[in-house]
């Protein structure tokens, strides 16, 4: 009897045993999606994660442990409904652990949609930066690597106002939701700081003659200080050239740009038109740090040219889900333990280009904001930081009340007023007379 | 080719059972890709239906179908009106829609009524990207949830959401057949083939002009409803010129003047997209390739080219075995004598 006893207990532990063994060895591939425009107009946002992660990838040896990893790369075309389609692939053909992607605003929403009905998938957010992913949409298995539009260009506002000193600032920008969201946090910061009025001229997307833009602009040079170009792509180029042909260059000072106006990419573009502008990103590419320098020289042998932020967002991505996957022994498999690890993974400034970061509750990163001016450096024109913010959170200066701050209005156009009396009644309205009263005290934030 | 009734009756049931047993027969994924051509489908056999019958190319279709989506998705988010208000209200709005724009866009043909169509649909793309308190812009609208019908949710269920989709997609073909073999369907052709001489027999030119454009709209609309409610969002994507010109494309591919033809070709679109995208970077080349290959050697289209060519040997094959039975006059000139015969004893 006793005997038995014995006998049966060792079954039971072997067959626990087992378990045990079997749950640490399962996986036996380790399969990663990247999803994201790689075809028509958006393509060096999707390709520019795509060779992020591919160059993390390669420093692993593309295996965890000896695990060996996979990468499916799906093309969304820039359209929603394709993209859910082959999230939808990813998950149920390709059967992946983790997906990384996507890159355009629009792409970000839909995606985190998808993951609030696909909880079981853990997904790394690549460029896109709308912050509602992370906020009013926030659901548990997405996470973001990334930044908000509104996050990098706060403290932005806060420099124009406070450092450089100006009172009435134009903003000229595509009319779409990511150039709202930028002129949006940008008002914020500004007129919180002393700023008196920002103007907003909106052109089509798909502008590339700014005239009469230039003439409302030589028109407007007496009454306001700077201007501040709010687009991407083939406009920025189109914009800079007529500031030059039209002799603004000599009314006002330099252009001010919104984020991601002289990322690298551009920067070959534009030439020296580009000196001495200003903007503000989590990521900026003259950074001395050993890490970047280790990922710029890298990126450059493998593609031949230098990286620009958004090829830092694959990168970290996959730097994010190594660590997580190290915290759980390679247990990719159980999806709600893999997105909690990745939840917790911190970044020190060795491990990422952009510095230190952390992700606040809502998976967001707190991070540093860098102003940047663009320089040359070797005979290279390159993005220098000249004031560093430490460890902002998508809520900005908000960060202690962001209840009353995702209960404000959606930005619009023209959503928040522009000019100081109307702003300040809206802020008012929303986040209480106390915080007027504060920042009428400290003349601004609090540094 | 002519089938029995019988046989009519057989191939229908065929057909039937293989659409009702796909969930069971086939993986989830190739269930998601049947959804997705019914929904697209209905956007095309709309535009189908224009193009056979009034001969006119209309590139506001896909604004039809993201009007009714938008109200789906506004009704349903920010109002939470019940489930069938939204998609009634949609189908209506869009139908009311294609009355108004109709009025504008009708007594236009060829060109005009291309460019006068691009004019209005780029107008509710505008809509759908400008007036961002309502739409939300271009981040869209989430968070739109398919209802739950006798009990099962369709949201959760692929495959009840197929059925649901099933059921309107047969309905909006059957309708649209049904138009085309009606005499309405037949003045419609006259008045495709000569308004003038329509007119002069005094029939209503614009007046059918008028109702079928409002009937297509109402079958492009439906196809909105379930795009909203399959994908969960929409954005002013769906009613771009892209997805236009798409479902030109699509149109083009399987053979305009055919409503299966619009949902063959919708069928490979839609399938080549998401397949050859797995395997090649460059899959857009081989569809452009593709398609410049069937403009140069299939103009009618896939199923154009195949009634063109398949149906003789098709037809002997099935007179050989019996499956039909032989007529006396099998050629067209016999077809011919043969009408004028009993038109002749008739009178």
């Amino acid at each position: 009897m006793f005997k038995k006893k014995i006998a049966w207990l060792f079954a039971v532990s072997f067959i626990f045993n087992l378990g045990i063994i079997n749950s640490a060895t399962a996986v036996s591939e380790i399969r990663i999606g990247h999803i994201g425009p790689t075809t028509g107009w958006a393509t060096i946002f999707g390709e520019g994660v795509l060779n992020g992660i591919n160059l993390a990838l390669e420093e692993y040896n593309y295996e965890f442990n000896g695990v060996p990893i996979k990468v499916f790369s799906e093309d969304t075309k820039a359209d929603v409904e394709v993209m859910r389609t082959k999230l939808d692939s990813l998950k149920n053909r390709d059967k992946v652990h983790l997906i990384i992607g996507p890159s355009l605003g629009h792409e970000g929403m839909a995606a985190v949609d998808w993951g609030a009905r696909n909880p079981e998938v853990p997904m790394l957010i690549g460029y896109s930066a709308p912050e509602d992913i992370t906020m009013r949409n926030a659901t548990f298995s997405v996470i973001r690597p990334g930044w908000t539009g509104a996050q990098v260009i706060f403290n932005f506002g806060q420099f124009c106002a406070k450092d450089l000193g100006y009172k009435k600032v134009i903003i000229v920008g595509q009319d779409y939701s990511y150039p709202w969201d930028q002129a949006a946090g940008f008002i914020r910061g500004f007129l919180e700081n002393g700023g008196e009025k920002v103007e907003r001229i909106w052109h089509p997307v798909e502008a590339v003659d700014f005239s009469s833009i230039m003439a409302k602009l030589m028109g407007m040079a007496k009454e306001y200080d700077a201007v501040l170009n709010n687009s991407g792509g083939a406009q920025v180029v189109a914009f800079f050239k007529q500031w030059k042909q039209f002799g603004l260059d000599k009314i006002y000072p330099q252009i001010l740009g919104q984020a991601n106006v002289p990322i690298v990419p551009m920067l070959t573009e534009l030439g020296d038109s580009a000196l001495g502008v200003y903007s503000s990103l989590h990521y900026y590419d003259g950074n001395p740090s050993e890490a970047n320098q280790k990922f710029r020289e890298s990126f450059n042998k493998k593609y031949g040219h230098y990286p620009d932020v958004i090829s830092v967002q694959g990168y970290d991505a996959v730097h994010v889900a190594f660590k997580a996957m190290k915290a759980i022994d390679g247990q990719v498999d159980d999806p709600q333990k893999f997105i909690t690890a990745l939840r917790q993974v911190k970044m020190s400034a060795d491990e990422s280009p952009r510095g230190p970061f952390y992700f606040d509750k809502y998976a967001n990163p707190v991070q540093n904001i860098y102003i940047k001016k663009v320089v040359k450096k070797d005979g290279r024109l390159m993005n220098e930081a000249v004031k560093t913010y430490q460890n902002v959170s998508q809520f900005g200066p908000y960060a202690d009340m962001a209840d009353k701050y995702m209960a404000a209005p959606a930005t619009t156009r023209d959503y928040p007023p522009g000019d100081k009396a109307s702003y300040f009644k809206e802020i008012e309205k929303y986040f209480g007379k106390d915080y007027v009263e504060k920042l009428e005290k400290n003349k601004g934030w609090v540094d | 080719m002519r089938l029995s009734r019988l046989q009519k009756i057989c191939l229908t049931l065929i057909t039937m059972g293989v659409l009702i047993a796909i969930p069971w027969m086939t993986s989830d994924y190739f269930v998601m890709m049947s959804i997705r051509v019914m929904y697209f489908g209905m956007l095309t056999m709309s535009l189908c239906f224009l193009a056979s019958e009034l001969g006119l190319v209309s590139l506001m279709q896909a604004g039809f179908f993201g009007v009714a989506g938008y109200f789906v998705a506004i009704l349903h988010t920010r109002y939470h009106l019940p489930f069938p208000l939204p998609p009634l209200v949609g189908v209506t709005v869009a139908v009311v829609f294609a009355g108004l724009t109709g009025l504008l866009v009708i007594r236009a043909r060829g060109i005009y009524f291309l460019m006068l169509t691009l004019v209005l649909g780029q107008l509710v793309w505008a809509l759908a990207s400008q007036w961002a308190s309502m739409t939300r812009g271009d981040t869209g609208i989430h968070g739109i949830y398919a209802p739950v019908l006798f009990g099962i949710s369709t949201e959760e269920s692929n495959i009840a959401f197929y059925f649901f989709t099933l059921v309107f997609f047969i309905g909006a073909a059957c309708f649209l057949v049904i138009l085309k073999r009606s005499p309405f369907g037949l003045m419609l052709r006259g008045v495709r083939d000569s308004d003038t001489r329509m007119a002069m027999l005094g029939y209503p030119v614009a007046l059918l002009r008028y109702f079928a454009f409002v009937f297509a709209a109402f079958v492009a609309g439906l196809g909105g409803i379930f795009f909203t409610y399959f994908t969960g969002l929409i954005n002013p994507h769906s009613v771009s010129l892209t997805n236009n010109v798409e479902t030109l494309m699509a149109a083009i591919l399987g053979g305009v003047n055919t409503l299966a033809g619009a949902v063959l070709g919708t069928g490979i679109l839609k399938t080549l997209d998401v397949v050859l995208s797995g395997v090649t970077k460059r899959y857009l080349l081989i569809m452009g390739v593709m398609f410049l290959f069937v403009i140069m050697f299939a103009p009618e289209g896939i199923v154009g080219t195949m009634k063109k060519h398949l149906s003789l040997p098709l037809y002997r094959i099935a007179v050989r075995f019996g499956f039909i039975r032989k007529r006396a006059s099998s050629t067209p000139a016999a077809t011919e004598r043969q009408f004028y015969q009993t038109e002749s004893k008739r009178r």
